[in-house]
């Protein structure tokens, strides 16, 4: 089975019904992606299909349809993504591990609404679980990261 | 992360100061008098050298032993030593080290008894707090009870100081110069003429010296990192994806593992995997503690597998459902099965007490979002371990207990933490890796809970009651008796790491008989119910349940009394530091202002873990249910290292707090934990969270760790803000069992 | 023969009185589809919130996770609904995921609103071509047979309760109601 990741062409070996999570995490050594669910609830597996965020724990890897984008081609450090570099000014990660997800989530979002509402904020980005309690400074990260690209 | 493994393998560890080519550095070296006798005790693997500062030509190394889960332990601990060894952090790495007795934590321990920290002979150690101190298991190494900083605060500096010393006393040596002439800055000696030399070139001449003595510690008003906003070392990683947890570990020929464990924490009486074997990627299926594990050669084929095992399962030592355990607790307030009666001011017993409440606290899981996962690599001779863990000491020696291999040769790699809340103050998931482990000698195997096993299998908060009855007189609070009831955390968690604990638990009553009132009638008694479900430490741990009772109680009584419940809690309070953060929440919320109809505010205190924080939440009673507005919370660790860091940690525990309150609880079904993932377990939604403003002061005698004192308060506040909004007392958590919420 | 051929309802034409009695008998059975969870949650109103109802969800409440759907009714402006609910082929067997089916979860047209709705509400809106996708019965029927998520609604996986009869007995029932002249009650 073929697909994109991050711009590279893989060829796997993996029954259609693997969920992509998986195919990424132990197939491709990918590791950006969480497992922290397995059923959305915590959207900390997202990732970007064809720019569109999708809970890669719950698509089957046959189902696939376009080029996969992870956190780790987001951005760099070298090169941050502009929500990115928003989560680092506002410090906002405490054990990080769902901050892959809300970035996914939040870059994905912003492309479609770079001038969003709190409410609105608030309606991308609740699906994404925080156990840490991160929310505040996710939310103004995310503002931050929408005045930024307004800028760009 | 991860040079360390490397040097370490090849000289760190094995019992000399002078690597090759480098120096280590510890606090250690220079409190042990020269003719202290410790050197000559120790075994192999128990290094004389006690290492924070590790110094080679390749670079700077800095060791941070206390576990990283999220509170930024490795970053705060960096700085401390930083701050006196004149780097720039980042000029270093920072590494967790690997397991030694020399990183007991001496923090809390040292609170509640008096300790020897020459004494690093680890079962000794051990054996002596199981049968002295109250909190046993703080004394090892271990990352808990909000500990990193005060244990590390002068301990770090110290070594800081010792290597930059030495390193100026090797500088000295090379260039001939004295000492007194020689400064220090961004990981250089500075000679007098403005000429520098590189910490790393004087490694190999630094590992050739005594350590020196220890300087005086520089004055604060001195500090160019601590006590200023700091940037975390792990912010990047961790927005960019490139942060390693224990999950991610890769290692060559790695397989996965996953396990069917009986939710009832019973034995397999029989179980069928002939289809689960047939499944595609499946090496092996195998028995294991209590349940069965698959190995595979892909994390979701292993769980998949799992789940096609049929299973016929043991019964649970513990009831089937949660009509049995309240009623164990209901039954626990007698006489007999008093704990601890630490507080019994004026005359609780006989005093007048018309005023009664009850109040429940249930079963929490800790949830953390990365699964409980460890990955093992079994040889005849050797064991590795990855995995993230609070305890790496008795993780070997629990695993050296199950396989027999000495301790010396269990090696425990601590992993970056994607959170615990004292998730990873057991082992359980570690002892199955290995067990699986030992099937496939020589390949490393990773072992995968999934959300459903990581809540099916979690040591749970303690399930609670408490019973209040007071009084008050002319406006004033005048009788405050509060009886709490649960089994003991301590007995639960320390009896699964083979230690039984005698005496009183003084987590049955933390957060409710040490709290600074003065209530003419105040009494405070603990009863210690049955051991029921399996519980262990969750984030604040005994005070998570009795901060809840204590507080909800007291708002009661200045209710009754007709008091305002800010200023009737100033009033009583006997303890200026805490006065101070009560009147701080009422300064930021503007206590006493109006609300209009449809609002409330509520303030909620707390002592715990040494800090007093208050906190005061306001709430709107919509259409739609209750409403979390803004919080105001104020703490009080005596210093603060990182306000930036402070600030996320105390909003991130009064959140945690009240988002558990909300709506979350674990219930036995037929001795089965209901709650499966979290769309059982949502506990705070980013939609749902409130503003949260936090100010920190620095009344304190003495500096303490924060990771925890932000949970206990936030429950009562809010409880406490919803009855203000609606006259509604709610005294059973969680709360959406009585009050729908947005 | 899966479906009731329509000749043979229009070879042996009824009374009027008993079409009428017989059409509306088949019209309360479609009711009880249109109203249950399974396909209500997701035909709602102007809000754009799906609802979550049932015997699995509870009391009503608007889906968790504060999820809107948006004028697109597909979540663009927000979240899509397709992040979680994916378009997959494999069957909806892991238990508490979002269902998915074959192509793109959104909610009904914001004029297919029937969460709450009455009987006659409901009735007078899918005989009205400018509230049912401008469909006769026929093409109603059609579409029914076609539309994957009519198909889920009856076959939703996993413990999930499916809608009540079956999508031939709904497909049958509104032939049968649209041959009776697609009569509502209250009529």
């Amino acid at each position: 089975m073929k697909l994109t990741v991050n711009g590279t062409r893989h060829d796997v070996d993996v029954e259609p019904e693997m969920p992509l999570l998986w195919v990424l995490r132990d197939e491709l050594g990918i590791t950006g992606p969480k497992y922290g669910c397995g059923i959305a609830q915590c959207g900390a597996c997202t990732v970007h299909v064809d720019g569109q965020p999708v809970r890669s724990c719950q698509l089957p890897v046959g189902d696939l349809d376009g080029e996969v984008t992870t956190i780790e081609a987001l951005g760099t450090p070298d090169a941050l993504h502009a929500v990115q570099a928003a989560w680092i000014d506002h410090q906002v990660a405490q054990c990080g591990y769902c901050q892959s997800g809300q970035i996914m989530t939040a870059a994905a979002f912003l492309e479609v609404n770079a001038t969003p509402t709190d409410a609105e904020i608030d309606q991308a980005l609740s699906a994404n679980l925080c156990r840490c309690g991160t929310y505040p400074r996710i939310r103004a990260a995310v503002k931050s990261a929408a005045a930024r690209l307004n800028e760009a | 992360m991860g040079r360390i493994r490397t040097i370490a393998r090849r000289s760190f560890l094995i019992g000399s100061a002078a690597l090759l080519g480098g120096v280590a550095f510890g606090a250690v070296m220079y409190r042990r008098p020269h003719k202290n006798p410790l050197p000559e005790q120790l075994v192999a693997g128990e290094a004389a050298i006690t290492p924070y500062v590790l110094i080679t030509p390749d670079g700077i190394t800095l060791i941070a032993p206390r576990a990283d889960k999220g509170q930024g332990a490795y970053s705060v601990q960096a700085a401390l030593i930083a701050e006196e060894l004149d780097v720039r952090l980042d000029q270093v790495t920072v590494d967790p080290g690997l397991p030694a007795p020399v990183y007991y934590n001496t923090a809390l321990a040292s609170d509640l008894l008096p300790i020897r920290s020459t004494n690093t002979n680890y079962l000794a150690d051990l054996a002596r707090r199981v049968a002295d101190a109250p909190v046993k298991f703080l004394g090892i190494q271990i990352t808990g009870g909000s500990t990193t900083v005060p244990d590390g605060y002068d301990k770090l500096r110290h070594a800081g100081a010792v290597a930059r010393e030495t390193l100026k006393a090797a500088a000295a040596r090379k260039t001939g110069l004295d000492t007194a002439q020689l400064t220090t800055k961004d990981a250089h000696v500075v000679l007098p003429d403005g000429t520098t030399l590189s910490y790393t070139s004087l490694a190999a001449t630094a590992a050739g010296i005594e350590p020196a003595d220890a300087p005086a510690l520089r004055d604060p008003s001195e500090w160019r990192y601590l006590g200023k906003p700091m940037q975390r070392l792990d912010m990047v990683a961790k927005s960019t994806g490139a942060q390693e947890y224990g999950i991610d570990v890769q290692l060559p020929d790695l397989l996965h593992a996953a396990v069917r464990l009986n939710p009832r924490r019973g034995v397999v009486i029989s179980h069928d995997a002939t289809q689960a074997e047939t499944m595609r990627g499946v090496r092996s299926i195998l028995p294991i503690t209590g349940g069965l594990g698959v190995i595979a050669d892909n994390t979701w084929r292993a769980m998949q597998a799992a789940q096609a095992i049929t299973v016929e399962w043991g019964p649970a030592p513990y009831p089937a459902g949660m009509d049995a355990h309240w009623q164990a607790l209901s039954d626990s307030f007698t006489k007999e099965q008093i704990d601890s009666q630490y507080r019994d001011d004026g005359d609780a017993a006989v005093a007048e007490r018309p005023i009664t409440a009850e109040y429940r606290a249930p079963y929490l899981a800790h949830a953390p979002l990365e699964p409980i996962n460890a990955t093992a690599l079994v040889t005849d001779t050797r064991i590795d371990i990855w995995t993230g863990t609070q305890i790496p000491r008795f993780i070997q020696s629990n695993i050296s207990a199950l396989t027999g291999i000495d301790t010396d040769n269990i090696h425990v790699h601590v992993q970056m933490i994607g959170g615990s809340f004292g998730h990873r103050l057991e082992d359980q998931v570690v002892r199955h890796a290995v067990e699986l482990a030992m099937s496939m000698k020589g390949t490393p195997v990773k072992l995968t809970y999934s959300r459903e096993e990581d809540f099916a299998q979690d040591f749970t908060r303690q399930i609670a009651m408490a019973r209040m009855a007071g009084s008050v007189t002319s406006g004033n609070v005048e009788t405050c008796d509060l009886g709490i009831a649960m089994p003991s955390i301590i007995a639960s968690q320390m009896g699964r790491q083979g230690f039984p604990a005698a005496g009183p638990d003084t987590q049955i009553v933390a957060g409710a008989w040490d709290q600074p009132f003065d209530i003419p009638n105040y009494r405070v008694t603990g009863y210690r119910a049955p051991d029921l479900a399996p519980i262990s430490s969750w984030r604040s741990v005994g005070a998570s349940t009795n901060g809840f009772f204590h507080d909800c109680a007291l708002d009661e009584l200045i209710h009754a009394a007709g008091a305002d419940p800010l200023a009737e809690r100033i009033r009583l309070c006997n303890h200026a530091p805490s006065r101070k953060v009560l009147e701080a929440v009422g300064e930021m919320s503007d206590w006493g202002s109006d609300m209009g109809e449809t609002r409330g505010r509520g303030v909620g205190f707390c002592l715990s873990f040494g800090v007093p924080c208050a906190v005061v939440v306001e709430v709107t009673n919509s259409a739609q249910g209750i409403r979390l507005d803004k919080v105001f919370a104020a703490a009080d660790v005596g210093r603060i290292i990182d306000p930036v860091n402070f600030e996320a940690q105390v909003s991130g525990g009064v959140i945690f707090g009240m988002g558990h309150a909300i709506n979350c609880e674990i219930t036995y079904a037929d001795s089965a934990a209901q709650q499966t993932n979290y769309h059982q377990y949502e506990a705070m939604r980013l939609y749902q969270c409130p503003e949260v403003t936090v100010r920190g002061l620095e009344n304190g005698d003495r500096i303490r760790g924060i990771g925890e004192p932000g949970v206990p308060p936030a429950a009562p506040a809010l409880a406490n803000a919803i009855f203000a909004a609606t006259g509604q007392r709610i005294r059973e958590m969680p709360f959406n069992k009585h009050i729908r919420f947005v | 023969m899966k479906y009731l051929p329509l000749a043979i309802l229009l070879l042996f034409p009824l009374s009027a009185a008993a079409q009428d009695s017989e059409g509306l008998e088949a019209w309360d059975r479609i009711y009880q589809v249109t109203a249950h969870p399974r396909c209500a949650n997701c035909h709602v109103g102007p809000d754009n919130i799906p609802v979550w109802s049932g015997p699995s969800l509870g009391a009503p409440r608007p889906h968790g996770m504060n999820i809107t759907a948006g004028d697109s009714r597909i979540g663009a402006e927000t979240l899509p609904c397709a992040a979680c609910h994916v378009s997959s082929t494999q069957p909806n067997d892991t238990p508490h995921a979002p269902p998915h089916i074959d192509g793109f979860w959104q909610l009904a047209p914001v004029e297919f609103e029937w969460f709450g709705k009455s009987t006659k509400e409901v009735c007078n809106q899918l005989r009205d071509p400018d509230r049912n996708g401008g469909r006769s019965f026929v093409e109603l029927a059609d579409h029914l047979k076609h539309d994957a998520f009519v198909a889920w609604g009856f076959n939703p996986g996993g413990k999930r309760q499916p809608a009540p009869f079956t999508l031939r007995d709904h497909v049958n029932d509104v032939l049968a109601w649209g041959v009776a002249g697609q009569p509502c009650p209250g009529d």
